[in-house]
């Protein structure tokens, strides 16, 4: 979780004694870096631990909007009883190949969470994300600094034509140079791929198998040069160092018993 | 009574085009804060202004729409201000680091001055 842990309902009140809007609750509160409470068996904070959290401002790359949509036609679900399956089973939905280690607190406003995967190339990852904000309808997930992208994934669910809407919806760059490359050179393909699987998987769960329409705009073609030395924190190159690593770090226990 | 969706009003003010927002910035605000938004720049101005003095709600589908506009401004190379946040919203634009890219002032006044000396 963030270092500052939201406070309870009662006690969310501003200076003056006025109560605060009623969308305070659904937010992460601001920390300065990510701190992992809890790193389960097979997953790494290495590349969460201490981060910054980032949006789709800070990153290299060019920035896009990606939405997924599968419409849930002929079921009869609420979109709060979707987000809330949504929320208690998200490792269940994800594809397999990669790793959602969910938080202790489940999905929740300034919860982290731990994810093990690969990049292009078969990189193995270790990173996660911070749940920026969290409602009856929907919850946001925002990555950390070294992460392929900095930015926000929004998943909600919504009224559609007397029929109940799932949205997946990525507003991302990728991080730092070589990110860019390898989103262009298939990670966009593997990304999209990714989404397009987790939402079918979660309309399988009701029973529904629609195609997921897929909508990719690019919100800014320009590449953010000053961002290059995003690259001191890529996740990739770390993950594999810490993998390279492991023996010493081994030896270096065993000598200090 | 409070607007539930968004409403918003363009105004010329020392030069900004100042967009008046009011109600909720959710998803269902998308059209609204467009129109707003190309009403605005039709006059070319090189700051836009956007007062959250009468803004209830907002979740992170709004903070997606408003980084929308702060990608179409700056590839114009216009400069886009916020205004009249609550204490609540200034720490979400903190927390989203929309802060680090758009200029925050505490009222409309203070930002008008900012807008004319930077």
């Amino acid at each position: 979780m963030t270092e500052e842990a939201p406070r309870p309902e009662e006690e969310r009140k501003e200076e003056g004694g006025t109560r605060e809007p009623r969308d305070a609750a659904y937010w992460a509160r601001y920390a300065e870096t990510l701190k992992v409470s809890d790193v389960p068996e097979g997953a790494a904070g290495i590349n969460v631990e201490g981060r910054r959290a980032v949006g789709p401002l800070q990153g290299f790359g060019k920035m896009w909007q990606k939405t997924y949509r599968v419409r849930l036609g002929g079921v009869a679900v609420t979109p709060a009883e979707v987000i809330k399956t949504w929320k208690e089973n998200y490792t269940e939905f994800w594809p397999e190949g990669n790793r959602f280690y969910a938080p202790l607190a489940g999905i929740a406003p300034g919860e982290v969470a731990l994810i093990s995967g690969s990049l292009p190339g078969g990189v193995k990852l270790s990173t996660g994300v911070m749940v920026l904000y969290a409602d009856d309808e929907s919850f946001t997930l925002m990555t950390p600094q070294g992460h392929p992208f900095s930015g926000w994934i929004t998943f909600s669910s919504f009224e559609e034509d007397d029929a109940t809407a799932v949205q997946a919806q990525v507003l991302m760059r990728a991080n730092d140079p070589l990110y860019e490359m390898g989103l262009r050179m298939g990670g966009h393909k593997m990304e999209d791929e990714m989404w397009r699987q987790t939402l079918a998987n979660l309309a399988a769960h009701f029973g529904v198998h629609e195609r997921v329409e897929t909508h990719i705009i690019c919100v800014d073609p320009k590449l953010q040069w000053k961002e290059y030395r995003n690259v001191w924190h890529n996740a990739g190159i770390r993950s594999a160092l810490y993998s390279v690593t492991a023996p010493l770090r081994w030896r270096r226990s065993r000598g200090s018993r | 009574m409070p607007a539930k969706y968004l409403e918003a009003e363009v105004r010329q003010e020392a030069g900004v085009a100042v967009i008046e927002l009011r109600g909720e910035i959710d998803g269902f605000a998308q059209e609204a804060l467009t129109a707003a938004y190309e009403e605005a720049e039709a006059g070319r101005p090189e700051t836009v202004l956007l007062d959250f003095e009468r803004v209830d709600y907002i979740n992170s589908t709004g903070i997606a729409l408003i980084v929308g506009l702060l990608a179409k401004a700056r590839a114009a190379k216009r400069r886009l201000l916020a205004c009249n946040l609550s204490d609540h919203y200034v720490e979400i634009f903190n927390i989203t680091r929309l802060s680090d890219f758009m200029g925050v002032y505490p009222d409309r006044n203070s930002a008008l001055e900012g807008a004319a000396t930077t």
